[in-house]
């Protein structure tokens, strides 16, 4: 399992719920740091597939590196 | 030129970067011609070409951004 940390712009709770429900419906565990736009995610998946996942909301989206 | 106007409620913005990332991601789809979101009246109306895309396609993408979005009963 590989922690993969993003850089998502989200600006309120809804923008933070927007990327839950996505995630929730990759089914990945995650982890989002709102106040510094961040979000971390626990998956084998491949970075690209959570990268485009993340980008459904709309929002910029930036692939910072695992951690 | 055809063109149908669709309706859509949509739950979960709480603020105007939720309306903005709404009202771009969904007027860059094939066969949207207008984008026009309200965060105060929970609605999103959309401008489309039916012969390229439908209501519930629109009601899919915005649900597919991470918000609840439902069609009105009487918009078929």
């Amino acid at each position: 399992m590989t922690k993969h940390e993003f850089f998502v712009d989200m600006t309120c709770e809804g923008c933070s719920g927007a990327v839950t429900r996505v995630l929730t419906k990759l089914d990945v565990k995650f982890d989002i740091d709102l106040p510094n736009k961040k979000v971390f995610i626990d998956s084998d998946k491949d970075k690209d597939v959570l990268l485009e996942t993340l980008k459904k909301t709309g929002k910029t989206v930036t692939y910072i590196g695992p951690k | 030129p055809l063109s149908g106007n669709a309706e859509i409620r949509i739950e979960g913005m709480t603020c105007n970067s939720c309306v903005q990332s709404i009202e771009e991601t969904i007027s860059k789809r094939k066969g949207v011609r207008s984008a026009k979101v309200s965060l105060a009246n929970h609605q999103g109306t959309f401008e489309y070409d039916p012969l390229v895309t439908t209501p519930e396609e629109l009601r899919g993408a915005v649900e597919d951004m991470g918000f609840d979005a439902f069609l009105p009963e009487s918009n078929s």
